[in-house]
């Protein structure tokens, strides 16, 4: 046979086997204890899974996080947009800001607002050190998904406003200096040369904490507000059958969060493609047109 | 105090047929000084540069350059002396007893009347090409789209791009990209145009495409401030050439004379070492 056609067989280091070996065991060892151990209930698992119960839970979980998201990351860009700022002031209370939300722990903050009323029993809008304005019960405005709102989203703006800035901060500097040298103001160079730019850097990140707010949500069962995490609760406080409700919740965090992991794949594929693509043309300029 | 301070040691050099007066597309400056913390990047600097006048800028690395045409272009701040572009006090108006800052937007105004060149090009990676060229026109100008786009398309057909308009910089060479800039410049019509070095990053073969456009310029009428290693662009286009070390201007005179005869040792030194 002529040399030149002939397979080139790749090499299989025992390292490899071994490893799919453990690989294999460690499925077997799950499956068979999964399966064999009547604990876990299956049937309970399965009759739940799509109970009218879990599923309003479910359904208030994925809004939940949608609307936190998208609350965050527009207070978000406001903060690291003030956070950028060369005037001393507006970037001390957006570094105030993002301190005292990173600093605590959400869930305490959650707590807090929900309590908000013991602080401030009464909320008055409108011009401070007058009389003028409207008083409002706190109690009657803050229920519990308004305080899981607020606390949720006041917390992940400052992580997304870290993450934004990030994303202003790749933008290199002499970018900026063109935009100087033709006389565009703060705005124009933020929303024309900075925000295109950061895109690549902040859309991935985002995604990610998109997928960690899907679960960040179920610390807000504490304020018993119905989510996913807070209906499986009901249930076993009823039932007494904990563990498979559990499961339950986990079988659908599971679910939801592989799915948001696809288009989070796709997304950074296509950020780092793009700039791959960026950097290959370079190689290749066009050819010059003749004139 | 008008802005007729006699230079204290450097009698200016004016080139032959142009005059000193004040007006678009002069530069006047008196014992400028900069500094970045301790550091003193620029000490006494007085210069004179007339409406139409080409002037190229030498010198050893880290002795001005660069920071002088930041600071004409209003991106670097001045600690003292006196900075007047166009006929004005750069970002600032003169009061009896000091200089008070312009407001932005008056700043801004000064500032698209001054075109700078880069040299890492700076576009927009983000634009077009023709994009790169109408958005300063249409965001700062508040020029039409369909004005702007024409005006673009005939600058960059002046450049020698045309059929590239719709291409990302990514998908030019670098002696394009730099085209591309000076026309994003010029967009702006910009009565004073600054060079840092505008063919430093391109291969050797873009370098002449990029000269031409700036010959093609000066030709035009267009004062010009271009810091670079070009000693050839320097001898057929510049009307004064300006040799700079240390933060001073040590030699000024007729880019031709200056090449062939520096008359400071400094100057005979550094030639010797780029010629
Ligand atoms: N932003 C800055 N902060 C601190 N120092 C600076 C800054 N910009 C420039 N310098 C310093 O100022 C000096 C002059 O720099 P400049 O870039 O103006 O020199 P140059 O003549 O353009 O040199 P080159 O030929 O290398 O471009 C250098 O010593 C440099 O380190
Ligand atoms: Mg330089």
């Amino acid at each position: 046979m002529d040399a030149t056609a002939k397979p080139r067989i790749h090499r299989r280091g025992t390292y490899e086997y071994v490893m799919w070996a453990i690989c294999l065991l460690i499925a077997a060892g799950i499956a068979y204890s999964l399966i064999t151990n009547p604990r876990y209930q299956w049937d309970v698992i399965g009759d739940y899974l799509t109970d009218g119960t879990v599923l309003k839970g479910l359904w208030l979980t994925l809004w939940l996080t949608v609307l936190v998201m998208l609350i965050a990351s527009v207070l978000g860009m406001l903060v690291a947009i003030m956070r950028s700022s060369k005037i001393p002031p507006v970037r001390i209370l957006a570094i105030g800001y993002i301190s005292v939300f990173r600093g605590t722990p959400v869930l305490v903050q959650l707590i807090l607002w929900f309590n908000i009323a013991a602080l401030y029993p009464n909320i008055r809008l409108g011009i401070p050190l007058t009389s003028i304005g409207v008083k409002l019960d706190t109690n009657s405005l803050i229920s519990a998904i308004t305080a899981a709102i607020i606390g949720l989203s006041l917390n992940e703006a400052a992580y997304m406003a870290e993450i934004i800035r990030g994303g202003f901060n790749s933008v290199p500097k002499g970018q900026l200096e063109a935009g100087d040298s033709l006389g565009m103001t703060e705005a124009m160079k933020i929303r024309r040369i900075i925000i295109p730019q950061a895109m690549p850097t902040i859309i991935p990140a985002t995604g990610n904490q998109l997928i960690s707010m899907l679960k960040e949500t179920s610390l807000v069962s504490v304020l018993g507000v119905a989510d996913l995490l807070q209906s499986v609760q009901l249930i076993y406080a009823r039932t007494y059958e904990t563990i498979p409700m559990l499961l339950v919740a986990c079988i659908w965090y599971l679910i939801v969060s592989i799915l948001l992991n696809y288009p989070q794949s796709k997304i950074e594929a296509y950020y780092t493609k793009s700039r791959q693509a960026i950097r290959l043309q370079k190689v290749e300029p066009v050819a010059e047109v003749p004139t | 105090m008008t802005e007729d301070v006699t230079p204290p040691s450097l009698e200016p050099f004016v080139p032959p047929g142009m005059g000193k007066a004040d007006g678009p597309g002069t530069v006047h400056i008196r014992s400028l000084v900069k500094s970045f913390g301790p550091h003193a990047v620029l000490k006494d600097i007085n210069l004179d540069i007339s409406a139409g006048e080409v002037c190229v800028l030498i010198g050893p690395s880290g002795s001005g350059k660069s920071t002088l045409l930041r600071c004409i272009d209003g991106l670097e701040q001045i600690d003292s002396g006196v900075l007047k572009v166009n006929g004005e006090h750069l970002g600032f108006r003169e009061e009896e007893r000091s200089f008070k800052p312009l407001k932005r937007k008056e700043l801004r105004v000064q500032r698209t009347q001054i075109g700078m060149v880069f040299q890492q090009f700076n576009l927009f990676p983000n634009m077009t090409a023709v994009e790169n060229v109408t958005v300063g026109q249409i965001m700062v100008k508040g020029t039409r789209k369909a004005e702007a786009r024409e005006r673009a398309l005939r600058l960059l057909a002046q450049v020698g791009l045309n059929g590239r308009e719709d291409h990302y910089p990514s998908q030019l060479s670098g002696g394009q990209q730099q085209r591309v800039a000076i026309a994003r410049s010029l967009a702006m019509e910009p009565q004073v145009m600054l060079f840092d070095e505008p063919t430093s990053a391109l291969d050797p073969e873009l370098v002449g495409d990029v000269l031409d456009v700036m010959k093609g310029l000066a030709d035009g009428g267009m004062t010009m401030m271009v810091a670079t290693h070009e000693m050839g662009f320097a001898r057929e286009v510049a009307d004064s050439l300006l040799f700079m070390a240390d933060g001073y201007i040590v030699e000024r005179g007729d880019p031709r004379e200056v090449l062939a005869n520096p008359q400071e040792s400094r100057t005979r030194q550094f030639l010797r070492k780029v010629l």
